[in-house]
């Protein structure tokens, strides 16, 4: 039951990225992530563990969002039962104030949107997330990104920075050969970084046994743009795959909270890189919030000066401009799936079940 | 600025033994209560020789006299009644007048506004009885950006530690500006960077004109734990001067929450770190003044229509 609505026919669909390369670039320099607010998504707003009988707040947007179980099943509210002064229930609620609420892979989402869009197929693919979630919680954390969700999204997409702001941590830019591949849809877009006799992840050298000094290296961040959710994936050789999922969930628009699965259930239980690499998101985001906490009010108002950009960059300009294209669609009515963002994903990225 | 009213002292700081000086921007105003406790405000000059009706004196029947040459005037409209040395019961002519203010006590803060005929605000309900004064070196806006980007620049929550985490942005709300903020108690902690989920927010409920801001501290449980008040009010020479008030609620739940009363539960700063500030990045506050002009065309035009 996907749903594609008719307020623009699916003919009328021009992709932002093939059209005019002038359009393409004044996007790209129009970039004010701040100003985008995109609706009708699943967010993975807890991981299920942590919703119980007590209530928890998150947020979207400022949006309030109370979780809590009710015989066993996640729901979701738009007050605090204990709230007393209850304000003006929002258009994000139904009747009696609840959100669409759907658990899966080890989440809580709940829908930001008009309630009656929701649907189970809009949930992105994760296809090294067991369905019905069950990772041990030492995979699981939080980190939190005093940024807006798009630039933490753009962060990641780029992965060159890692080696630099990361270095200490996943190797740094020492390497034969690199190459960048950007695939995308409406709904997604797909970053595949190889790279060929890349320094060794020292967190693979020091806990994950690897002892040659480089490693063949594909990594693949995959963007579902209206949850802002991505799923990063590396294969290493030698090495450990890296199996990451990383939903930046905007709380305000300056505020990212992402609650992080690393499912290290590959690796050997007697391999510390089982039990490290999940932790290691504690350093790496506590690094990427030392460049995108000042960087994210510099993007909060429309600039005359353009960004400079590199070859490299080009998913990160994609991004942008599939991002701008989703919220223009969005403010002229149409917040239709184009494209199907549950379909298994696995061939996209290279996953191959182990 | 001219139609605003401006918590510029506390009920306790006005007493008809001595007139007080205060400014609002750069319009000093002199306060006293007259014999009835009737809070007066006036321009804080003697329209003879410009002297600070504030060094003069309340005298008995409740009028303001000047300290230089003893001209005396009614609080209520500002008119010169006696000048004491001619000795005579000369009527003088309405132009002989001090400017009066409009003046509003209510909720332990006095407020004054610089139009004299401006409506009363609305009563507030309570008073809470926790107060302070303090003197700030920082202009205004920058008094408020600072307390919207972080909080412990400018104040500070007996046991409570404010993070850089936002659960709603800044944002209207009934003609207010309201964010509220994730906080931590003080003491060891998982911090705050890798915390899931907080124990205790601050709403910070803001006048988008005076900067007058209502602090409400609840716990996870929506249980308000403190109520603040805090009124800024943009003096002479960029110096803010701040009035509070608070309260701590009488039913605390949890160790905590009930060891905010252990000792002083609120206070505002009155020196602020410029090192910690100068490198205070503007986050929250970045929409503030689109947001005030937006209520204030919005403002203007139901008052236009």
């Amino acid at each position: 039951m996907l749903d594609v609505k008719d307020a623009i026919s699916a003919d009328d669909y021009v992709d932002p990225i093939t059209a005019d390369p002038r359009e393409f670039a004044a996007k790209v320099n129009a970039w004010v992530p701040h100003d985008i607010v995109l609706k009708d998504a699943w967010f993975p707003l807890a991981h299920s563990f942590a919703v119980t009988d007590k209530p928890v707040r998150r947020a979207i947007y400022s949006q309030p969002f109370f979780l809590w179980r009710e015989g066993g099943t996640a729901v979701a509210a738009e007050f605090h039962p204990a709230d007393a002064d209850k304000p003006t229930k929002s258009h994000y609620s139904d009747d009696a104030a609840r959100y669409p609420v759907i658990e899966k892979y080890g989440y809580v989402w709940c829908w930001f949107g008009d309630p009656a869009n929701a649907a189970p197929e809009h949930i992105p693919s994760i296809p090294y997330l067991p369905e019905d979630g069950g990772l041990p919680l030492h995979m699981l954390g939080t980190v939190r990104f005093d940024c807006t969700a798009p630039l933490s999204l753009e962060n990641l997409i780029d992965l060159t920075h890692a080696d630099f702001l990361h270095a200490d941590v996943v190797g740094d830019e020492k390497m034969d050969k690199e190459t960048v591949e950007v695939f995308h849809d409406s709904e997604t877009i797909t970053m595949v970084r190889t790279c060929v006799n890349k320094s060794v992840a020292p967190i693979m050298k020091i806990f994950g046994g690897v002892k040659v000094d480089v490693q063949q290296v594909r990594q693949v961040i995959r963007i579902y743009l209206r949850s802002h959710a991505a799923i990063a994936y590396g294969r290493f050789s030698p090495g450990d795959n890296v199996q990451l999922f990383h939903p930046c969930v905007p709380e305000t628009r300056d505020r990212t909270r992402l609650d992080y699965a690393i499912n290290t259930t590959n690796v050997k239980k007697t391999n510390l890189f089982r039990y490290m690499m999940p932790k290691a998101s504690y350093k790496v985001s506590r690094q990427d919030s030392y460049m995108t906490s000042p960087q994210s009010p510099r993007y909060m108002n429309p600039e005359k000066r353009k960004d400079l950009h590199s070859p490299l960059d080009e998913a990160g300009q994609k991004y942008r401009v599939l991002m701008l294209a989703l919220a223009e669609r969005q403010a002229q009515g149409d917040f239709a799936y184009r494209d199907n963002v549950s379909a298994d994903c696995s061939q996209i990225i290279g996953y191959d079940g182990k | 600025m001219a139609e605003a009213w401006w918590a510029v002292a506390r009920s306790e700081e006005v007493t008809s033994a001595k007139p007080i000086n205060v400014d609002i921007g750069n319009q000093p105003v002199v306060l006293w209560r007259d014999a009835q406790g009737i809070v007066r405000a006036l321009e804080d000059r003697c329209p003879h020789r410009r002297t600070p009706l504030s060094l003069g004196c309340v005298l008995g029947n409740g009028m303001i006299q000047c300290g230089y040459h003893g001209w005396t005037y009614d609080g209520a409209t500002g008119h010169l009644k006696d000048i004491p040395n001619l000795k005579s019961d000369v009527k003088f002519p309405p132009v002989y007048r001090a400017i009066p203010f409009a003046v509003s006590e209510t909720g332990g803060f006095v407020r004054v506004c610089l139009d004299a005929n401006a409506p009363a605000p609305l009563p507030a309900a309570v008073t809470l009885p926790l107060c302070g004064t303090v003197n700030v070196a920082l202009d205004h806006e920058h008094y408020i950006a600072a307390l919207f980007d972080d909080p412990s620049a400018v104040i500070g929550i007996r046991g409570v530690r404010f993070t850089p985490y936002l659960l709603a942005e800044l944002a209207e709300h009934e003609g207010k500006l309201v964010l509220e903020r994730s906080c931590q108690w003080a003491g060891l902690h998982w911090p705050s960077p890798f915390s899931s989920d907080f124990p205790i927010t601050l709403r910070i409920s803001t006048d988008p004109v005076t900067g007058e801001c209502d602090l409400l501290l609840r716990d996870d449980g929506f249980h308000p734990l403190l109520s603040a008040t805090l009124a800024p009010v943009p003096a002479a020479r960029g110096v803010t001067q701040i009035r509070w008030r608070a309260k701590l609620s009488d039913n605390r739940p949890g160790m905590r929450a009930k060891l905010l009363g252990a000792g002083p539960p609120f206070f505002v700063r009155s020196n602020i770190d410029g090192a910690a500030l100068r490198v205070l990045k503007p986050s929250a506050s970045i929409h503030a003044a689109t947001l005030r002009n937006e209520i204030a065309a919005r403002t203007a035009a139901a008052s236009a229509a």
